[in-house]
């Protein structure tokens, strides 16, 4: 792309100053936005009496993991004094699965409403699509229901295909509008080859899709992660997902309020979405725009 | 090696006809090219003969089998496509190889025939690059290489050389010539460019709104196409078509036309030849005159003394256009706008009369009404 700043005639004093402002917009618009995350970090590395003493926005004298560790060990949720470990791995057990299973299911749906079209394959997808705008509130009851018939009410497992099924449109969704761009004739010559649907979907179009399946997963990882209704009504005590528990211990108070042990409860939720954004955020961006413009 | 037979095959989308009949009959070793005009069913076809697409009506046989209900890979068959399809994940001995690994060849034989074919068409050089490390033309040998190694009954071609530039569509013309000479197998080739299928064909069909308007082989399908569409597709400059009447003069068969020289509006009378005589019916009435560019030329004598079926006749000349072998003059017939090739040397400058000849042998006659050759 041609750097527009470069372009002849651009130097003029009014161009510096308006440089300048937007700069010091941005500047001001980004504190405001990390200023939180620097008051959750700082006071989780705190100890009481310095958050008693001391004001918000002041930094830690010494850094202090004592909380971190309480969180993670100690911490009581309820009447169980376990920490967040037990939740932490609840949901890690719970995420996985589902963000794997409704990816792949996902784009094997895709690629059949694209690349093997039936008659009614758009309106089936109109009908997923329309799965996208279900709220969560709507299908608790039923879902409940199901997970009773299934007896698997109060478990991971029954989490895990909550999730897929919610996931399902999305995925559905992302899957579908990339692959429509991909060529027929790489089917078709794929066909002639020999190839058939499994083999094709294996060696032809999952090996094109690595933009797609990074964007979907991070979605999904990050829905199913930061789940809370789903997780608050289908389970109760040890089934928890790290995030009820994380309510839970914010609101069981036994005896003084320990806000450096919130604060680094909340951090630890919240670790592997951000990780995981660190890690493939930039394919994210790329898979989202994936297709607008020629490879 | 296979003949090809396709019975009054048909293809309907919903109320829509796309392909109403077609019947062409292929020996074993012939080069077809379908030739039409985008829409007129002519990929259609070639899909319903490589089993991508389901036949509405009517039957296709790969020597002498029905294969209605075969699916693609089991008809022995390869195809070529527009866009290439090569696989974008694979590299180009992979590309190659595909259909082979598909079917079960062994990793040994496999390697040897993808080198082989990979060598025939001077790409083994290039067998570790991903298909976007290629060029056009490079894609193209890498399509028709995975089409090669299979050793198919059968070679299908879908507009193969329509992405590539003009000097190397010609070279790629000539190659696919050259593949076809030295193997021997029987293809079918479509694209919408007359002069592929001139260059290309043993025989070609003329498909025009699902319908096949001739087939036959090249120099026929030029010389005596059945009807003015394919004498106006065919050609390039294309066939000119002068209305005329059918008159006797002398006692021969004739036509009368239209045209202006040395200032003045008069009719000129070009006899036809003595197996042209055969239109007694048509006498008194109109035709279409269909002239080839290069068969209305300068007047020599010397050649009209030698070949019966030359007339000569003055026209005004209106524009010259030169292209360096020839000079195309443009001359007005019966009112309408007439392409002579002529000489560069023997041109005559424009609003001036020329001394023309044109070879009756050689020309057509339409009828306006149906427009099909008399």
């Amino acid at each position: 792309m041609a750097d527009l700043s470069a372009l002849p005639g651009g130097k003029s004093p009014w161009q510096s100053a308006a440089r300048f402002g937007l700069y010091t917009l941005l500047l001001i618009f980004a504190a405001y936005y990390i200023l939180p995350l620097i008051v959750v970090l700082s006071t989780s590395l705190k100890d009481l009496d310095e958050i008693r003493n001391g004001t918000l926005l002041s930094l830690p004298t010494e850094i202090n993991f004592d909380a971190w560790g309480y969180a993670w060990n100690e911490a009581c949720i309820g009447v169980s004094c376990t920490g967040l470990k037990p939740y932490f791995w609840n949901s890690v057990a719970m995420t996985i699965p589902a963000v794997l299973i409704s990816t792949l299911l996902g784009a094997l749906t895709g690629y059949s409403l694209t690349k093997f079209k039936f008659k009614g394959a758009n309106l089936i997808f109109a009908m997923i699509l329309f799965g996208c705008f279900i709220p969560f509130q709507v299908v608790l009851l039923p879902m409940a229901q199901s997970l009773g018939y299934l007896r698997i009410a109060n478990t991971v497992p029954g989490l895990v295909l909550v999730h897929i099924v919610y996931g399902l449109p999305f995925t559905v969704l992302f899957f579908r509008n990339y692959y429509v761009n991909i060529p027929d004739d790489l089917i078709k010559a794929a066909t002639i080859d020999g190839a058939g649907f499994f083999m094709i979907f294996w060696r032809i179009m999952l090996p094109l899709s690595p933009p797609i399946i990074v964007v979907t997963i991070i979605w999904q990882f990050t829905q199913i992660w930061n789940d809370f209704l789903f997780g608050a009504s289908f389970t109760t005590g040890g089934g928890q997902p790290v995030t009820v528990a994380l309510n839970n211990l914010v609101n069981t108070t036994t005896g003084v309020k320990r806000y450096n042990v919130d604060m680094a409860a909340a951090l630890i939720t919240a670790a592997p979405t951000l990780v995981v954004y660190v890690l493939a955020g930039r394919y994210f961006v790329r898979g989202l725009t994936a297709g607008s413009v020629k490879g | 090696m296979a003949s090809l037979s396709i019975q009054n095959v048909k293809k309907s989308y919903g109320a829509i006809e796309v392909l109403k009949g077609i019947d062409l009959d292929l020996e074993d070793g012939e080069f077809l090219v379908l030739l039409g005009p985008s829409g007129c069913g002519k990929s259609t076809l070639l899909n319903m003969i490589a089993g991508l697409d389901t036949i509405t009506d009517g039957e296709i046989l790969i020597d002498q089998n029905v294969v209605n209900d075969v699916h693609p890979k089991d008809r022995d068959i390869a195809m070529v496509f527009q866009s290439y399809a090569l696989y974008p994940n694979m590299s180009v001995a992979r590309n190659i190889g595909f259909g082979l690994e598909m079917r079960k060849v062994t990793k040994e034989d496999r390697e040897k025939r993808v080198d082989e074919a990979a060598r025939m068409l001077q790409i083994d050089h290039l067998s570790d690059r991903k298909p976007a490390q290629l060029s056009g033309g490079q894609r193209q040998r890498v399509a028709m290489g995975r089409a090669l190694v299979r050793d198919p009954e059968i070679f299908l071609f879908d507009e193969p050389l329509s992405n590539l530039d003009a000097k190397l569509r010609v070279e790629m013309r000539t190659e696919i010539k050259k593949l076809h000479q030295r193997l021997g197998t029987t293809m079918v080739y479509v694209t919408h460019d007359q002069i592929e299928a001139m260059t290309l064909a043993s025989r070609i069909a003329i498909l025009r709104e699902g319908e096949v308007q001739q087939f036959a082989s090249p120099q026929e399908v030029y010389e005596k196409p059945a009807n003015m569409y394919v004498a106006g597709f065919v050609g390039s400059p294309p066939m000119n078509f002068v209305p005329a009447a059918v008159v006797s003069e002398d006692g021969k068969l004739g036509v009368s036309i239209e045209r202006t020289a040395n200032g003045n509006r008069s009719s000129v009378f070009l006899a036809l030849p003595d197996d042209r005589q055969d239109i007694g019916d048509w006498v008194g009435r109109d035709v279409i005159l269909g002239i080839r560019p290069e068969t209305l030329t300068h007047r020599s004598d010397a050649e009209i003394s030698l070949n019966k079926g030359l007339q000569a006749f003055d026209c005004q000349v209106e524009v010259l256009e030169p292209t360096g072998a020839d000079t195309l003059t443009y001359i007005e017939l019966g009112g309408r706008e007439v392409i002579a090739r002529v000489n560069p040397y023997n041109t005559t400058a424009p609003g001036e009369t020329m001394a023309f000849m044109v070879d009756m042998g050689k020309a057509s006659l339409f009828d306006p009404k149906t427009e099909l050759r008399i």
